[in-house]
């Protein structure tokens, strides 16, 4: 764990960090996100030592930074920059194991861990290791740049932009090959960016930093739905959400007080309900407000109402959905059954909530419509 | 062609005077890089003190190298130190001005990288900045080396030796071929090191590709590094030999000549004369340069023994006045010498090579001159040019004034022997000259006679140190032997016959003594 406790930096008399108070969980990726010049780099470069903090202590594991040798936290720490970062004039080989080297370990160690390196970010080792950094593509590049800070087996890596450059289509499959190797490696990665889509598609946790201060520190989800004030709002624009579907729960968007019957309602009473509320199902749920089934207006007309209670017409055989399921799965779902009307149950059965067609097309509209707004 | 010819008679001359350059400028190249780098390093690093280092590197190269030379010889004394101690001032500005350049251009982030991934400032700087700046200073070497081969050329002055020996050597005596063949080599060996330092410069670009570019034989990598591996060879070699075959000789005296024919010849003969009768090993240190860098080298005893000439000792060296008293200039000279200088004046050579002033034989028919009186009748319609020195001396130019009421309509002052081509050439009419010197026979000029006895005696005489003294007084009589066979027309034939001839001086002076049986060998 990376905590921040107080930290403040100036440069002469312009404060770039005001009271930082931050922490890094181990093995996730925390994006830190803001317009250039927030301090973000600073954040970042503070932990490996390359700006120190005016005030404030930083400490790893409850290990304050400050007091270690800054070449060994340096090479206990990988470091990822933008292509530049590689040495142009060391082939990959050399700038990948420059520091295990240096580190003075065996040669077939350091030979095996570089061929793993190479294969976990997807490089052929024997066309690549023996070349230099400028014939390789800026994807390649960057490829490279992660091996090197993979070499010493950090257990934090540093990432300062590292794709900004990039053109869009390498730098989402360089994105995609991160999370997969994060999913691999459960590193500590602090990841730098200037980009929402970016830090929404590869982050655990981003921290949204605006003139040297932590404005919003939360999962993307939460920051997505819940941003915490007009600057957020802006900084992750209105339709933001809508780029990452998946982040949109049933939760979010169900209605959450659907009209229920008790199992023993009668009928009588059941189409009655179902009148007054102007709506064509009723969801069935016993005592415990468990769903057992489901009243369809459209199956009852002309069946005898007399001494018939809910059970009796029910429907027993019905999809369900989750709370935590995504749009994505509610639509799927929706396309696959042809259905109109999906209940929303927790894993024991309870009755959450209800989706029907009218409240998917209402959400979806949503975006439009809030465009037409601006 | 007459500097084939020359170049064939002198090769091993030549040969030995390249190599002479060649280990003057290395060492000189190789002491310039091992300052300029660190400094250049350090003031990239330092950067205040960018600007004021390479502000004084800046003024270095600025000043006249001859003025640096000259400035550097009562410190450094005369010999190879000066020498190289100049050519290191002047290398300087382009290695560490490429150094810093080098270092400053670094990509920022490639820096950061380094600091970054916990790489030691050490590191940095020699797995980093050095290989990435290596082409860059690599670059200002070769500026530096090209250039000190060129300024190396200065060296003679001083008594350094090397091909710029040549080259005065043949200035002075109007000998183009000698020029020639003094600065053949020289360029063509500031061209080979252009060449060697940029297969260096192209050997230490970090690769940025692997793929490889089809070059011709020439280019190719073996090839260059073959003949880098050579040169680097010869460079050991050139150091080494010396150790091998260097003997400390029992018995050793240091001769010093000035840098004109007659004192190469002189230097030769008495080199000879010792050499034939005793067991005496002489090394010779020809054209050290004018008297008083002679003399302070003989003071320092550098060199044991000059020939130098009673008018320079009394009046240039003494700062008497004028005085026509041969025998009074001379026991003044010894006897001041002594005391101020430690320096012991032995027997004169019996020859006098005093100023006089020369006309060519058509101006001294048309305006009939025969005395300097005759001259200053007619010297409103007449250029003089002296050398630089004779304007200056109160023995010289301006007591002549006084002596003979002289107006020239102009005065054109041309150093060494090229003021006697502009005698001939028409652009001047007068010029001062030595006595015995040989260009006037060449040119068949008219030495005006000095009728009012202004010119100071300018007897030849030797300059000795105590050592030679104590150690060596055998030599004494051997000079006084010589002195029996110069007076100043044989001594004129002699640098004639040098001047004129093109005779190496050594070959001049052993035909001489053989000749009078002053030694006895072929």
């Amino acid at each position: 764990m990376i905590r921040f406790k107080d930290v403040s930096k100036s440069f002469g008399s312009k404060k770039v960090l005001k009271n930082i108070n931050l922490e890094f969980e181990n093995n996730t990726i925390t994006c830190l996100i803001g317009e250039s010049g927030c301090g973000k780099t600073t954040i970042l470069k503070m932990i490996n030592r390359l700006i120190e903090p005016t005030s404030g202590t930083i400490t790893i594991n409850n290990k304050n930074i400050l007091k270690q040798n800054p070449i060994k936290l340096r090479r206990s720490i990988g470091y990822v920059i933008q292509q530049t970062g590689l040495f142009p004039h060391m082939t990959i080989k050399e700038n990948i194991e420059i520091i295990p080297k240096l580190l003075k370990i065996k040669p077939e160690k350091i030979t095996a861990k570089t061929l793993e390196l190479m294969n976990m970010v997807d490089l052929n080792p024997d066309e690549y290791l023996d070349r230099y950094p400028g014939e390789l593509s800026g994807g390649q590049q960057q490829r490279v740049g992660i091996a090197r800070a993979f070499a010493t087996n950090p257990d934090i890596i540093l990432m300062d932009e590292p794709f900004s450059a990039l053109d869009p289509v390498t730098r989402s499959s360089l994105q995609d090959e991160l999370i997969q190797i994060q999913s691999q490696y459960k590193k500590t990665i602090i990841f730098v960016t200037h980009d929402m889509d970016e830090a929404i598609k590869i982050a655990d946790k981003i921290a949204i930093i605006n003139e040297g201060e932590v404005i919003q520190y939360d999962t993307p989800e939460m920051i997505l739905k819940n941003p915490i004030n007009d600057f957020v709002k802006s900084f992750v624009g209105p339709k933001k959400i809508w780029t990452s579907p998946e982040l949109i729960k049933v939760k979010d968007i169900m209605i959450e007080h659907p009209i229920t019957a008790n199992l023993e309602y009668s009928m009588f009473y059941c189409l009655n309900k179902m009148r007054m509320a102007k709506v064509d199902t009723l969801m069935v749920v016993n005592k415990d407000n468990v769903l057992k089934g489901i009243l369809f207006a459209s199956t009852l007309k002309g069946l005898p109402t007399k001494n018939k209670t809910a059970k009796d017409y029910m429907e027993k055989d019905f999809v369900v959905t989750h709370p935590n399921d995504s749009i994505v799965d509610l639509l799927s779902l929706i396309d696959e059954h042809r259905i109109t009307t999906l209940p929303v149950v927790d894993k024991n059965g309870h009755l959450k909530g209800l989706i029907t067609r009218s409240t998917l097309l209402t959400y979806m509209s949503q975006q439009f419509l809030k465009e037409d707004e601006e | 062609m007459s500097y084939l010819t020359y170049f064939s008679d002198n090769l091993s001359q030549i040969i030995s005077l390249l190599m002479e350059h060649i280990e003057l400028t290395f060492l000189a190249v190789a002491v310039a890089i091992v300052i300029g780098v660190p400094l250049g390093i350090f003031i990239s690093y330092v950067k205040k003190l960018g600007k004021p280092v390479l502000a004084l590197a800046n003024v270095m190269q600025a000043i006249p190298s001859m003025a640096l030379l000259g400035f550097m010889i009562p410190f450094l004394g005369i010999g190879t130190k000066p020498a190289i101690v100049m050519v290191v001032l002047y290398s300087l500005l382009p290695i560490i001005k490429n150094t810093y350049i080098g270092i400053q251009s670094i990509n920022k982030e490639t820096l950061e990288a380094a600091t970054g991934i916990g790489l030691t400032k050490w590191q940095i700087l020699t797995k980093i900045q050095i290989p990435l700046a290596l082409p860059v200073i690599m670059g200002g070497v070769r500026i530096s080396a090209v250039s000190a081969v060129g300024l190396m050329t200065l060296a003679a002055f001083c008594g350094a030796g090397g091909l710029g020996y040549l080259v005065y050597a043949g200035i002075r005596s109007i000998n183009n071929a000698q020029i020639l063949a003094g600065a053949i080599p020289a360029c063509l060996l500031a061209l080979f090191i252009d060449y060697l330092l940029g297969i260096v410069e192209n050997l230490v670009t970090p690769k940025y590709s692997r793929r490889k570019e089809k070059t011709s034989f020439f280019k190719s990598p073996s090839f260059q590094k073959t003949i880098l591996f050579f040169a680097i060879l010869l460079i050991v070699l050139l150091f080494i030999y010396p150790l091998f075959t260097h003997k400390e000789a029992a018995k050793e005296i240091t001769i010093g000549s000035m840098d004109f024919t007659e004192q190469e010849i002189l230097s030769y003969m008495i080199n000879d004369l010792i050499e034939e009768n005793t067991d005496i090993v002489v090394n010779q240190k020809l054209s050290l340069g004018s008297s008083s860098i002679v003399l302070s080298a003989l003071q320092r005893n550098e060199i044991d023994m000059y020939i130098d000439y009673t008018g320079t000792i009394y009046g240039s060296v003494l700062k008497h006045e004028p005085n026509s008293n041969v025998s009074e200039v001379y026991e003044i000279s010894k006897k001041e010498m002594k005391e101020q200088y430690n320096v012991n004046i032995l027997s004169d050579l019996n020859f006098n090579n005093t100023y006089t002033l020369a006309v060519k034989k058509e101006t001294a028919e048309r305006y009939n001159l025969k005395t300097i009186s005759d001259l200053s009748v007619v010297a409103s319609n007449l250029t003089f040019s002296p050398t630089l020195t004779f304007m200056e001396r109160n023995d010289c130019w301006l007591g002549l004034q006084k002596a003979y009421p002289i107006n020239f309509k102009e005065v054109i002052p041309i150093d060494g022997a090229p003021r006697y081509l502009a005698l001939i050439n028409g652009e001047s009419d007068v010029i001062d000259a030595y006595s015995t010197d040989g260009l006037l026979k060449k040119y068949d000029l008219v030495v005006l006679e000095d009728d009012k006895s202004f010119f100071l005696p300018y007897q030849a005489i030797p300059l000795v140190n105590d050592e030679l003294l104590e150690k060596y007084p055998e030599v004494i009589p051997l000079l006084e032997k010589l002195s029996t066979v110069l007076n100043d027309d044989v001594m004129r034939s002699l640098n004639y016959q040098v001047d004129e001839e093109r005779k190496k001086p050594a070959e001049v002076a052993h035909e001489f003594l053989t000749a009078n049986y002053l030694i006895t060998t072929k």
